[in-house]
């Protein structure tokens, strides 16, 4: 409990420091000399407030919904049509935006750059599903966000995963992760919103690269169970770790596991902890060697995986615009007189000089350094927990859910036979 | 096909995918070469030949390094306004004489009297064919900018697009009035000029007429400003014009119709008196892109001359013979 109330209060701490949610006007309207009378400029009309505030009641209903359905009602079924309401509505009908998974990028950029304001509903996005898992598991996973719900309908034919072909695969997402914050931090790019391989799809409007992208994995999650969520989602890394933390996590038996072991291949994501037997007790120095060397190690990966991205920082920043236009044009300086390009031309009217340029461009490096000392020392963080995990032998009598990866579907459950309360097995009542 | 097999497919296909993501990401922003802002009129500057009523016959080559303005007199001389010059060809194209200016004139016109006006940046100088100044009219105003002038047997009308109105005065520069002021109040939107290009000629009947270029409009008025009729264009065909200031020049053909000119879209083309299309003189691949100023004048022969400032010629278009 105490680790769920230092969570709620850190997203407390997050959630202050965006105190105006207003949107302002970044480009002011040009002034012609002329005398010419500007004509009124035609443009979509902006989202109505009540319709953002709608999104955000949505939400949150669509969670306790799918939490109720999951934890309560154990409902696959219920799972199954919440899913097509959230594909309907946070897919189709708002396009995919506002999403919880790109909304990380906006509290990054919120953090670092002052001058960017977050709207409200953002910011529930981002934490409200964190909010939920921290205490019931990934409902959101579940049946709310559109891009797991899509997948999932796509799921024919799965195929079981080998253990370290998922502990492998699984290591992307930390690499995501880190990369756009990185991105973010830097105001540089929204990584996680420029590949979102289902935009496209829930627009019906995309360039051919993106479709392709998005026909890609829906293919691939016609075996491999949400190959997004599960190998490249940076949200899904939040919550998992959030999730490890619920108390009221999906189980998959409803009282005690008979160990009839009907559920054991009905996890399509590998998500199902398999009973490990209990072996004789290792003794208490050894036990004390291996941490101790753990605790050396993992500082150790965090300086080389710092130090491994640091190097690569001038290479990471050149994704910058402004890092790669100064490159160019230091590279070639005769280019401001005879290139053409919109970089170029955008530039040149900015009246910028190339040493103001330069200047900034430097800054941005510097702070990719920084950044990439601060990402390399996570992943090798990540990397350094892996290990230490994968050397702990935890001993488990039931099937339980593992509560990191388990999107809380409930598939697992129709395979249980234990029925509530009764503490008996549904097949004896037939 | 195995499951085996399939988990392996799909492994290796996420991993393409993934990797094209990052391939992309990393990889594929070299400089931006494409403008998806840019303005590109490519279509629009094809021209279906047979739309072509007019051929280049010859053409005259100035010694200066750019052309202000061109102009005709009834005996068909050719009046070329250049960097502090004034060349006068005959009608075969021969120089017959130079005159040296004091700055340069930025258009020009012959009175039926056969004196030349010329525009300078604020001013009316008039000049004889022999290269005697006869008048200098005082400057207009400080922000004048003289584009055009036309004048009939009793008016000299001055394009000033500084001042977004045409000045009426009598042959010895006295002001008479001010024709097309802007008049919100009853519904004149004067002038809309976002550009120094404002050209006028007088008419078959005396009337003055003005290009409205900032509405694709020419617009007809009796010399005390009351407005008689006009014709609006506006299109990203062939038939109108487009853009910020289009027609940028104009002259008249001996049937009424107009000749135009435009930037932008480099091409000269003959609108009839009711303003609809009838057919092209100069295609844009006849200009070097980015021609603009190309003024316009005809002869008595309905000969088009369009002065070529990039090129430094005057062109001179005839009428095909089909």
């Amino acid at each position: 409990m105490k680790k769920q109330i230092i969570v709620i209060l850190f997203l407390i701490f997050t959630s202050l420091q965006f105190t105006s949610v207003f949107a302002q006007q970044r480009f002011p309207k040009p002034e012609f000399e002329s005398g010419h009378t500007q004509p009124p400029t035609l443009k979509p009309e902006a989202r109505a407030p009540i319709l953002e505030y709608l999104d955000i009641v949505v939400l949150l209903v669509s969670l306790s919904l799918v939490t109720w359905l999951v934890l309560k009602k154990r409902s696959r079924i219920g799972v199954l049509l919440m899913s097509i309401f959230s594909i309907a509505y946070f897919g189709f009908f708002r396009e995919g935006c506002v999403c919880s998974v790109g909304s990380l990028q906006n509290i990054v950029l919120a953090i670092f750059n002052p001058g960017y304001h977050i709207p409200i509903s953002v910011l529930v996005f981002f934490a409200v599903p964190l909010l939920f898992s921290l205490f019931y598991g990934r409902t959101f996973c579940a049946a709310v966000c559109p891009l797991g719900a899509i997948q999932d309908f796509f799921l024919l034919r799965p195929v079981s995963m080998k253990a370290w072909v998922q502990s492998v695969l699984g290591v992307i997402p930390y690499i995501y992760l880190g990369l756009s914050i990185l991105y973010a931090a830097t105001s540089t790019d929204f990584v996680i919103c420029r590949y979102d391989p289902f935009i496209g799809i829930f627009r019906l409007n995309a360039t051919f690269m993106m479709f392709v992208l998005g026909g890609a994995f829906l293919l691939i999650s016609m075996f491999i169970g949400r190959p997004y969520c599960r190998f490249l989602c940076p949200y899904g890394v939040l919550l998992n770790l959030t999730s490890r933390l619920s108390k009221k996590h999906l189980t998959i038996t409803p009282a005690a596991c008979i160990q009839c072991r009907l559920c054991e291949d009905s996890c399509p994501f590998g998500a199902i902890n398999k009973p490990v037997p209990a072996k004789v007790a290792e003794d208490r120095k050894t036990i004390i060697r291996r941490y101790s060397w753990m605790i050396i190690l993992i500082p150790v990966l965090m300086f080389i995986g710092g130090w491994t991205v640091a190097s690569f920082h001038e290479t990471l920043a050149k994704v910058n615009p402004k890092v790669r236009l100064a490159s160019i044009i230091h590279e070639n300086p005769t280019i401001l007189d005879e290139d053409t390009s919109i970089d170029i031309d955008a530039f040149r009217s900015s009246g910028k000089t190339r040493a103001e340029l330069f200047t900034e461009a430097a800054d941005i490096v510097s702070d990719f350094y920084l950044g990439g000392w601060i990402s390399g020392a996570f992943l090798g963080l990540v990397f350094g927990l892996t290990l230490t995990k994968l050397t702990i032998i935890r001993y488990r009598i039931d099937y339980t859910p593992n509560k990191g990866t388990c999107f809380s579907c409930a598939r697992c459950v129709d395979y249980c036979p234990v029925v509530k309360d009764k503490i008996e097995i549904k097949t004896l009542k037939i | 096909m195995k499951p085996k097999n399939i988990l392996i497919l799909s492994v290796i296909l996420l991993l393409i995918v993934v990797g094209f993501m990052a391939g992309d990401f990393f990889f594929s922003k070299g400089p931006n070469q494409e403008n998806p802002y840019e303005y590109d009129l490519t279509k629009q500057k094809e021209i279906d030949s047979s739309l072509i009523c007019y051929q280049e016959i010859s053409s005259i080559k100035p010694e200066t390094d750019y052309l202000y303005g061109i102009a005709t007199d009834e005996n068909d001389n050719l009046y070329v306004a250049a960097i502090e010059k004034l060349f006068i060809y005959n009608s075969t194209g021969h120089l017959i004489n130079t005159i040296q200016l004091k700055d340069n004139a930025y258009c020009l016109t012959v009175a039926p009297s056969g004196n030349i006006y010329l525009g300078m940046a604020d001013h009316v100088e008039v000049w004889n064919k022999e290269g005697n100044q006869l008048q200098s009219w005082p400057g207009i105003s400080d922000s004048s900018i003289i584009t055009s002038i036309a004048v009939n047997e009793t008016s000299v009308f001055v394009a000033d697009a500084g001042n977004k109105v045409v000045f009426h005065f009598n042959l010895n520069g006295e002001l008479q009035n001010k024709i097309g002021e802007k008049d919100t109040e009853n519904g004149k939107l004067g002038f809309i000029l976002p550009s120094a290009y404002f050209d006028l000629l007088i008419g078959r009947d005396n009337e003055l007429w003005a290009v409205n270029p900032g509405i694709h409009q020419l617009e007809s008025y009796r010399s005390n400003g009351e407005m008689i009729t006009s014709w609006q264009r506006t299109s990203m065909q062939l038939d109108g014009f487009s853009g910020c200031c289009n027609p940028s020049h104009i002259a008249m053909l001996s049937d009424g119709s107009f000749v135009t000119s435009e930037k932008g879209i480099e091409r000269v083309k003959i609108h009839l008196p009711t303003g609809d299309f009838k057919c092209v003189v100069a295609s844009p691949d006849q200009f070097i892109a980015g021609t603009t100023d190309l003024d316009l004048a005809v002869d008595t022969k309905d000969r088009i001359y369009v002065s070529d400032p990039k090129k430094g010629l005057v062109r001179i278009f005839e009428k095909m013979n089909k």
